[in-house]
C-alpha cells in the first residue's frame, strides 16, 4: 500500500526537475535562426532584458572571477537584482559562456554586411571574419580555457556544437558563400574545426596582439583550401573519365 | 491507426516535443506536416479554377502592420524549399541522362527534350538561389538523389521513348501535386494575413508567383509526355506505380533530412 502511495505521489508530481534540464540554456532555442531566414523581419532577441542585464554584467566580472557562480552573483548584484536571481540560470556559469557566444555571433551578423558572392574573395573574407570573432575573445582570453572546459562537458556538448555550427554558418553566409550542394556540409564542418582549433591556440598565445594566432589561422585555412581543391579535383576527374568512357562506347555504336 | 494517433498526441503534449535537443539531433519523424492533406493531382497545365486569389497577391507594399512568420511557417518554408531544390536536381539529372539514348533513336524528340531540360535547369537555379538567400540547408541526401536520379533517367532512356515518357509523366504528376499543395498552403497564409489586416511582404508574394509558374511548367511537361505516348509504355502500371512511390518516398525523406 505504501509503495503504491509513493508511486502515486511521484507520478502526480509535475515533472519539473526532470525536464527543466532541457531549458538550461536561457531562451535561445531554435528561434535563433536555423530555419528560413526572412529579410523583412528582424529576428527576435535571444535573451530577455533581465537575462541580458544580469549576464552582460556577469561577463564584465569574468576577467577577475572567471566563469564561476561568483561572477554570476556579482553580475546580478551589479545589475541591481538580488543574489537569489541567479536561479534564473540553472546552468550556472555555463549561461555566461553561452551568452558570450550568442551575443558575439549576433554582433558579427549585425556589424558586417554580407559580402556579394565572389568565389575568389571568399577565403580572404572567411579569414577576416574569423579573426574578427577571435578578437572579440580578447578581454577574457586568459579565462577562456575555463569556458572551453564547460563547453566540452558531455551534457553541454549538444549546445556547444550547435552554437559552433551556427557560427560557421554565419561566417560562411557573411563571406558570400552560396554553395547549396553537399559541399554545404563539408564547408561548415571544416570551418568549425578550423575555428575551434584557432580558438584553442589563442588561449596559449602570448605574442603581441595575437600575431601567432593569425599565422596559425592562415596556415589552417590554406590547408583547408588545399584539401578542398584536391577532393574537388578528384571528383571532377572521375566525372570526366566516366563521361568520356560512356561517350566512347556510344561512338563505337554500343546502345547505352 | 487510432493508437498511433493517440501516441502522437501524447508525444505532442509531452515536454519532449519542446526539447531543443531532440529537434536538433533527430530528424522529426513524429511531426505531421499538413502538406499531403492539401495536395491533389492535377493533370492539366491550367491553374485550377478553385484556387483562391487573395487581393494581397496583387496589392503593393503598404505601411500596414507586419508580423514575423511563426516558427511553424518558417519550418514549413524551410523544408518546402529544400524539397523543391532536391526535386529539381533530380529532374535536371533525369532529363540529362535520358536525352542521349532517346534523341539517338528518336531524333524528332530533340527539341522537346531540350526544352524540358532547359526549363528544369532554370527551376534548379531558381531554387539554388532561394536556398542560398534564405539560408536553408540543402538535403543531406544530395549525393544519394544525384545517383538515384541519374540511374532512373538513364535506365528509362534505354528502355525507349514510351518508358522515358512514362517516367516523365509519373514524376511530373507527383511534383505537380506537390507544388500545388505548397501553393495552397501559402495562399491560405496570405488569406489569413489579409483578413487580419497585415502586410504580406514582397518575399511571400514573389514566392507564390514563382511556385505557380514552376508548377504550370511542370504540368506542361506532363501533358507533353502523355502526348508522346507515355501510356503505351510496356509495363505501364508497374513503371508508374514504382516511380511515383519512389518520388513520394524521396519527398518524405528530403522534408526531414
Amino acid at each position: 500500500m505504501s509503495i503504491f502511495r509513493l508511486l502515486q505521489a511521484t507520478c502526480s508530481k509535475p515533472p519539473s526537475r526532470l525536464y527543466s534540464s532541457s531549458n538550461f540554456v536561457p531562451s535561445c532555442g531554435l528561434s535563433c535562426g536555423r530555419f528560413y531566414h526572412s529579410y523583412e523581419h528582424d529576428r527576435p532577441p535571444p535573451f530577455s532584458p533581465t537575462e541580458d542585464r544580469i549576464l552582460s554584467a556577469a561577463l564584465s566580472h569574468v576577467p577577475t572571477h572567471g566563469f564561476t557562480t561568483t561572477a554570476l552573483t556579482q553580475g546580478a548584484r551589479a545589475a541591481g537584482y538580488l543574489d537569489i536571481s541567479t536561479n534564473l540560470f540553472p546552468a550556472g556559469p555555463f549561461s555566461i559562456v553561452n551568452y558570450h557566444l550568442v551575443t558575439q555571433r549576433l554582433a558579427l551578423a549585425k556589424d558586417v554586411t554580407p559580402a556579394r558572392h565572389d568565389p575568389i574573395k571568399i577565403p580572404t573574407n572567411i579569414n577576416k571574419l574569423i579573426l574578427r570573432r577571435l578578437h572579440a575573445n580578447k578581454a577574457i582570453i586568459h579565462r577562456w580555457q575555463e569556458a572551453l572546459a564547460l563547453l566540452a562537458t558531455p551534457t553541454r556538448l549538444p549546445t556547444s556544437l550547435r552554437e559552433l555550427a551556427l557560427l560557421s554558418d554565419e561566417i560562411l553566409f557573411l563571406a558570400g558563400s552560396t554553395d547549396v550542394t553537399s559541399v554545404w556540409y563539408t564547408n561548415r564542418a571544416g570551418l568549425a574545426v578550423i575555428y575551434a582549433s584557432a580558438e584553442l591556440f589563442m588561449t596559449t598565445d602570448t605574442s603581441e596582439n595575437f600575431v601567432e594566432t593569425e599565422e596559425f589561422l592562415a596556415r589552417r585555412l590554406e590547408e583547408g583550401e588545399k584539401i578542398k581543391s584536391f577532393v574537388g579535383g578528384v571528383g571532377t576527374w572521375a566525372g570526366i573519365q566516366a563521361g568520356g568512357f560512356v561517350d566512347g562506347m556510344r561512338s563505337k555504336g554500343v546502345r547505352i | 491507426m487510432n493508437s498511433a494517433k493517440a501516441l502522437r498526441s501524447l508525444y505532442k503534449s509531452s515536454p519532449y516535443s519542446q526539447t531543443p535537443l531532440c529537434d536538433f539531433l533527430l530528424p522529426s519523424f513524429t511531426q505531421v506536416t499538413s502538406r499531403r492533406d492539401y495536395a491533389s493531382i492535377t493533370t492539366s497545365s491550367e491553374s485550377p479554377k478553385t484556387e483562391p486569389a487573395p487581393e494581397a497577391l496583387k496589392s503593393e507594399t503598404t505601411a500596414k502592420r507586419r508580423r514575423p512568420l511563426t516558427k511553424e511557417q518558417q519550418q514549413f518554408l524551410d523544408s518546402a524549399l529544400r524539397v523543391n531544390q532536391a526535386g529539381e536536381l533530380a529532374a535536371v539529372l533525369i532529363y540529362r541522362h535520358q536525352t542521349p539514348p532517346i534523341t539517338r533513336s528518336h531524333p524528332h524528340l530533340r527539341p522537346l527534350m531540350h526544352h524540358m531540360y532547359s526549363q528544369e535547369a532554370g527551376h534548379f537555379s531558381t531554387f539554388n538561389a532561394l536556398l542560398a538567400k534564405h539560408r536553408i540547408r540543402p538535403t543531406a541526401m544530395y549525393p544519394v538523389w544525384t545517383a538515384a536520379a541519374s540511374t532512373l533517367g538513364w535506365v528509362t532512356g534505354l528502355m525507349g521513348r514510351e518508358a522515358a515518357m512514362a517516367c516523365t509523366e509519373a514524376v511530373e504528376t507527383e511534383i505537380g501535386g506537390h507544388y500545388n499543395g505548397q501553393v495552397r498552403v501559402l495562399l491560405s497564409w496570405l488569406k489569413e494575413m489579409e483578413e487580419k489586416g497585415e502586410e504580406v511582404g514582397e518575399e511571400l508574394r514573389e514566392l507564390v508567383d514563382t511556385l505557380k509558374r514552376i508548377r504550370d511548367e511542370e504540368l506542361e511537361h506532363l501533358d507533353e509526355a502523355v502526348g508522346e505516348g507515355a501510356k503505351e509504355a510496356r509495363p505501364y502500371e508497374l513503371l508508374n506505380r514504382a516511380i511515383r512511390s519512389g518520388c513520394k518516398g524521396a519527398i518524405w525523406i528530403s522534408e526531414r533530412v
